[in-house]
């Protein structure tokens, strides 16, 4: 390959400079959507493992307990009587200072050398004399803690200084005694350390253990079991590896989702990335036809459109990963923020940058401007140097192509339904046939276009005149650089119709399902912990105050993962909040409270496969037990794992007096708001406790729920974003390639005014026609995304609602975008000079 | 054939100046010259000599930097941009080297075009444009689009599209440089013919002595003057 010619090549792009940029841009943030979501969701799982890692230290296992933990008398007896080392016990909890959530790690500082090394080092602690202060001062001080310098930075406490600690509603006094050593602080923000006997204090746990730590020697298989051989049935030995994958799996759909949101991006970019190199061979069909007359063979052709898109790629791709890097500390804090309310504290601040993040930017960015620039590569290349200067011959080989690309399209739908319906209960999957989904609509939207453009052209004409008519006819004409701009919106704007249809049908289930839910008319609990039993029986004895419900959310721990457990004490009024899926309510509920039976959430019998007749094993304090599955209840609990169980069969099978929350059932007569601020009085000084009519708690789970999908609102208005872009790339281009017959309008008398009119009315049709083109593809979206995406990601049964204004606004959107991508375009035409139109090409 | 009535079209001291790099090009310099109405005027010259420069500044297409362009009695020169649009598209006709046809548009709709610019009373449009196609021998092809045809046929229907709104001037520049010479007669005979039955002036930048041939005199342009009388007939 001659050098010149890349020079020829490069030097079009060159002047040519806002349809480079906008190639750029388009790729760019593609690029940095991808990399941005990829790195908060590694940088939020890294965070968690490293935080994880750090607290589990040296230990290789954990003796779990039931859901009150275990006895510390354990403890010793394993240390005294059956002479196993490498223990550690520890009370694990969360305490609040200042509003900010602390997990606190109460540790036995003697026993601690065998599995953490900074529960016992300081800053401050230059020498073994301090060092020995410092261990005198946490054993001896009350409320004596450690902190990381950033944690005690963020509460701005100094070392020696005492403040409040908040657990279980009840507050304490703590005192900061050193600050972890910088070098092994990491993963340990938001923790503090305490002696064990503070910790049990202040969770309320006397004489229990959350777990104790273990260290086996890799392969020592007897020392193992002989542990496990002394172990009570309703203690678990569990690998410390095991516990924190499994935990870190619990918020993988999630971050799945997030990827192929980002992926949607991506595919919008793609098809921006078609359309400029789509435009720019088009419009360098005249060199490359002189090209190919001196010479150039049809392999050099191909190779150099591709080396050039590799090029456009490879720069974009660069500027998409620091603008991805920028984006992702964005969207470190919301998705953080989502994994803390549903699945597992992590605290992470700092982004991550990881090689492979960046790599797949890169790859993504380079790849997909390849697998864009193939297409119009081989066009290119398969035209006789004399076509490859004949314009009309590109549009008619598109023209051509319309019944083969909307037939490809059609076959990938096909293969997309029965990918969906052979898949199983893969996410993966599923989430490929969506994408195929949207390939196979996006296929055929350029003959709809077609289709449409003839059939609405004769009646732009009667309203508006033959200018009218040429604004209609024009979209259809120029299919090879309308088409793929329509195709690009309409993707992203009915990705903002599967996505709102999903969230609103989601939003009415939750909200059908948290008024079916709360039967009770008032709830009172304490954020993490138990209730004070006094208290309660105060509140029972509250006039107006009819019946009460009670609650306890406890987890259990198995090899298999984590199951919650919901026992319930049911008041009379409490019955109908339980939608009974599967079986008769009047059959469920009187064995409820009498036999061994549980009700399964509708995710987890979906998850485990379960339903009624089934058995449920559960370790309880006297080993593995089965219960039997009387029913499924509906649920949109994030944990797809969770049980209901009567209190008294809780009570019977486990050791756990506790209570997390209450329902209140207030007489008709009694003022609610009257009732809550007797409560309020009541607890005053004794126990901090969250107390909110039915109302309140329906309103604050759906913030919570909106909060959740502020992270796919901006990704989508990404996506949309970048199919903006696609817009104003192609209408600006298509004003450079009719730049003649603009001119020659201009001559014939069309004033700069019906000029811009005219482009204007075209760009309004191209919206309509993405926006009326997204409807049915937003719906099918929405289906899948229903049934398909949040089923097997979280196991949910959506009921689909389509409010009519969300279609609508989406057209509306789909026209106000291109009518605003239309204006600068319609400006500069408007500026044609009609001498263009006398000179010769 | 109609006689020549009084003057349509006189420019005075017309001068023109392009920049090319740092360099200033003057293409028309001091250009002065009158046509009468109904009379057909070939400019002849070399490429570069500033004959599409001339047609652009009578149609009103591009503003002189000095002199007057007066059309029908008015001073276009005088004339805002918008006034000068709507001038054109009430009083001149363009027929260009390149046809420059709507693509997407049939053959009857580019002459609509221009009839429903010039609000032409939707009645009379398509017997108008009937007429036309009638004129120039297109009657059966009034829903073909361009690329269709032929270039004689392209040229014939740009003929019946300049000519569609009656205009008071036709310009006409280098009408049969993309035709060959069959087609081309076909289309200077067409060209002529209509132009004298309309009464109009037309003015035809060309190199061609045989397109000049057909005009009632020639001007040469030569570096931005006229090199023969103007306002005289002039031998061809």
């Amino acid at each position: 390959m001659i050098p010149v010619v890349y020079r020829a090549n490069f030097s079009y792009l060159v002047r040519h400079p806002w349809q480079l940029s906008l190639s750029l841009l388009g790729i760019s943030i593609g690029v940095a959507v991808i990399v941005a979501v990829d790195l908060a969701n590694d940088s939020a799982r890294k965070a968690f493992l490293l935080s994880m890692d750090a607290v589990t230290g040296e230990a290789t296992h954990q003796v779990i307990g039931g859901p009150r933990g275990i006895e510390e008398t354990l403890y010793t007896r394993l240390r005294v009587e059956h002479g196993i080392r490498s223990l550690a016990p520890v009370v694990e909890g969360n305490v609040t200072v200042d509003d900010v959530s602390l997990q606190v790690l109460g540790v036995d500082l003697f026993a601690e050398q065998e599995m953490r090394s900074f529960t016992r080092r300081s800053t401050v602690a230059e020498n073994d004399d301090a060092t020995r202060s410092l261990f005198r001062t946490m054993l001896v001080e009350p409320g004596a803690v450690m902190m990381s310098v950033a944690t005690a930075d963020t509460l701005g406490i100094a070392v020696g200084e005492r403040f409040d600690i908040s657990a279980a509603g009840r507050r304490h006094g703590a005192l900061l005694a050193g600050l972890f050593d910088a070098d092994s602080s990491q993963g340990l923000d938001n923790l503090v350390t305490t002696d064990i006997a503070n910790a049990q204090a202040w969770l309320d746990a006397p004489g229990r253990l959350s777990r104790i730590d273990v260290r086996i020697a890799d392969g020592d298989i007897a020392y193992r079991e002989k542990l496990e051989s002394v172990l009570p049935a309703d203690t678990t030995l569990l690998a410390a590896a095991g516990r924190t994958r499994t935990t870190a799996e619990m918020s993988k759909a999630f971050m799945t989702n997030l990827t192929a949101m980002s992926l949607l991006a991506l595919l919008v970019g793609l098809f921006l990335i078609y359309n400029s190199v789509s435009f720019s061979v088009l419009q360098r069909r005249r060199l490359i036809g002189i090209l190919r007359a001196l010479g150039m063979t049809r392999r050099q052709t191909f190779t150099l459109i591709l080396t050039e898109s590799a090029g456009i790629g490879l720069v974009a791709a660069t500027a998409g990963v620091v603008a991805g890097v920028w984006l992702g500390e964005q969207l470190l804090g919301l998705v953080a923020q989502s994994i803390n309310d549903f699945y597992f504290r992590v605290s992470v601040t700092d982004i991550s940058i990881s090689t492979a993040s960046i790599g797949k930017g890169v790859a993504a960015g380079v790849g997909a401007s390849l697998f864009a620039a193939a297409v119009p590569a081989i066009e290119a290349a398969s035209y006789q140097p004399r076509l490859a200067m004949v314009r009309s011959v590109l549009e008619q080989h598109s023209r051509r192509l319309l019944p083969v690309v909307a037939l490809t399209g059609a076959g990938t739908i096909v293969v997309a339904v029965c990918v969906l319906a052979l898949s199983g209960r893969s996410l993966v999957a599923g989430l490929a046939a969506v994408f195929m989904l949207i390939l196979g609509f996006a296929l055929c939207v350029p003959l709809v276009v077609k289709m449409s453009t003839a059939l609405l052209a004769p009646f732009a004409g009667l309203a508006g005149g033959v200018w009218a008519r040429l604004a209609v006819s024009e979209i259809g004409a120029s299919l090879s650089r309308t088409g793929v701009a329509i195709v690009a919106l309409a993707v992203a704007v009915s990705a903002t119709i599967g996505v709102s249809v999903m969230v609103d049908s989601f939003r009415l289930s939750v909200g059908d399902w948290l008024q079916q839910t709360l039967q009770a008319d008032v709830y009172a609990g304490v954020r993490r912990g138990d209730m004070d039993r006094d208290l309660i029986a105060d509140f029972a004895r509250t006039p107006g105050v009819e019946a009460i419900s009670t609650s306890r959310r406890a987890w259990l721990e198995t090899r298999d993962g984590r199951t919650q457990i919901l026992a319930i004490r049911m008041a009379p009024g409490s019955y109908a909040g339980t939608e009974v899926l599967d079986a008769e309510p009047e059959d469920v509920w009187p064995s409820f409270d009498r036999d061994d039976v549980v009700l399964v959430s509708e995710p987890y019998a979906y998850r485990n496969g379960v339903g009624p007749g089934d058995d449920v094993r559960l370790r309880t304090r006297t080993g593995d037990e089965l219960f039997r599955v009387a029913a499924t209840y509906q649920s949109y609990d994030l944990n797809a794992s969770a049980l209901l169980m009567s209190r008294a069969t809780y009570d019977r099978h486990f050791d756990d007096d506790g209570i997390d929350s209450i329902g209140l059932y207030i007489a008709d007569d009694a003022d609610v708001d009257d009732v809550i601020a007797e409560l309020e009085s009541i607890s005053a000084g004794r126990q901090d406790l969250l107390i909110n009519s039915n109302v309140r708690i329906r309103e604050l789970s759906l913030e919570i729920f909106d909060r959740t999908f502020v992270i796919t609102d901006v990704l989508y208005w990404l996506a949309i974003g970048v199919a903006f872009i696609g817009i104003l790339s192609a209408m600006l281009a298509l004003q450079l390639e009719r730049a003649r017959d603009l001119a020659v309008l201009r001559a014939l008398g069309m004033t700069p005014g019906q000029l811009s009119r005219m482009i204007t009315l075209q760009t309004s049709v191209i919206g309509l026609l993405s926006g009326i083109s997204a409807i049915p593809l937003g719906l099918v979206m929405a289906y899948v995304l229903i049934e398909v995406i949040n089923r097997r990601a979280f196991g949910w049964q959506i009921d689909m609602a389509i409010a009519p204004g969300i279609l609508v606004s989406a057209v509306v959107f789909a026209v106000a975008a291109a009518l605003l991508a239309g204006l600068y375009p319609a400006w500069r035409a408007a500026q044609s000079q009609p001498a263009l139109a006398m000179r010769e090409e | 054939m109609t006689t020549p009535g009084g003057v349509e079209i006189s420019l005075q001291n017309l001068s023109r100046e392009f920049t090319e790099g740092t360099r200033q090009h003057r293409v028309l310099d001091r250009v002065s010259a009158e046509f009468r109405r109904g009379e057909t005027v070939a400019i002849r010259g070399r490429s570069g000599s500033g004959k599409s420069t001339l047609l652009n500044l009578v149609g009103g297409i591009d503003a002189p930097d000095d002199g007057q362009v007066i059309v029908a009695g008015i001073d276009i020169t005088q004339l805002s941009e918008r006034d000068r649009t709507l001038f054109r598209r009430r009083h001149i006709g363009f027929v260009y080297q390149a046809f420059n046809l709507v693509p997407t548009l049939t053959v009857a709709d580019n002459i609509r075009l221009v009839l429903e610019l010039n609000e032409v009373p939707a009645p009379q449009i398509a017997p108008r444009i009937e007429m036309l196609l009638e004129a120039v021998g297109l009657s059966d092809r009034d829903g073909s689009y361009p690329d269709v045809l032929s270039g004689g046929e392209q040229q014939r229907v740009a003929i019946a599209r300049a000519l569609s709104h009656r205009p008071a001037v036709l310009l006409a520049d280098e009408p049969t440089g993309n035709l060959d010479d069959a087609s081309a007669e076909d289309v200077l005979r067409l060209l002529d013919t209509l132009v004298r039955q309309a009464g109009g002036t037309m003015l035809v930048a060309t190199h061609s002595a045989r397109v000049a041939s057909f005009c009632d005199r020639v001007l040469e342009l030569h570096n931005g003057k006229f090199t023969s009388t103007p306002g005289e007939p002039a031998a061809t």
